[in-house]
């Protein structure tokens, strides 16, 4: 994937990680943070802004910094970065709205050859997971490195 | 002059290295211990329970790997 994306820091175990987006509305710290669910070897990928008075992450915030392809190639960059280092994890993604994940649809679609060889892909519709497919609406996604 | 032109490819080979670096997949990624205060809170705490929720519903699909 050839995108811009922004510097990453993260702390050693890769789970968060820290970049700042720049754009008309200023500098935007950003945190994305795997997160461990229920389940074994399952995390829950999640990424919102970072108040940097209060030190709160909101997730439903609209930036509008004129960069959201940036930032979502910063973010599939995470998802690198982290299935890397704990190369047998799920990650589960979804939008915070109906309008997010159809834009992280539309994003995963774009460049789903380069996704694909390096990870499976699943796409939950009606309270199914299925192979994903371009052009089907979907509620969240899974994805799973590949054996090397 | 000879050792200019050698340090000045030297430079621009570095640079070209670190463009493609910056371009690949795996990104780089510096480590700042400073975040290691949010590794065990958890950010997203209704995501993380609208999650929990749909996977105790719907389950996993079949992995390939563990397949």
């Amino acid at each position: 994937m050839k995108l811009e994306r922004y510097e990453l820091k993260a702390e050693p175990s890769l789970t968060v990680f820290e970049f700042v987006s720049e754009g008309p509305k200023g500098k935007i710290t950003k945190l994305v943070q795997f997160g461990e669910t229920n389940f074994k070897d399952l995390y829950n990928l999640a990424f919102g802004d970072k108040d940097l008075i209060t030190g709160e992450i909101d997730d439903s915030v609209i930036s509008n910094n004129d960069d959201s392809d940036k930032v979502l190639a910063t973010v599939v960059a995470t998802v690198y970065a982290f299935t890397d280092k704990h190369s047998d994890v799920w990650v589960y993604a979804t939008g915070s709205t109906r309008s997010r994940t159809r834009l992280y649809r539309m994003g995963l679609t774009k460049y789903l050859t380069e996704i694909l060889e390096e990870f499976d892909l699943f796409g939950q519709k009606k309270g199914e997971w299925e192979v994903f497919k371009k052009g089907v609406e979907y509620d969240a996604f899974l994805c799973q490195r590949k054996n090397d | 002059m000879m050792h200019f032109f050698v340090k000045e490819k030297m430079i621009k080979f570095a640079y070209m290295k670190i463009k493609e670096l910056n371009k690949s997949k795996l990104p780089i990624v510096r480590i700042d211990n400073s975040l290691e205060k949010y590794k065990n809170q958890i950010l997203f705490k209704g995501k993380l329970e609208k999650a929990n929720e749909m996977l105790r519903t719907v389950g996993l699909p079949k992995s390939k790997k563990h397949a």
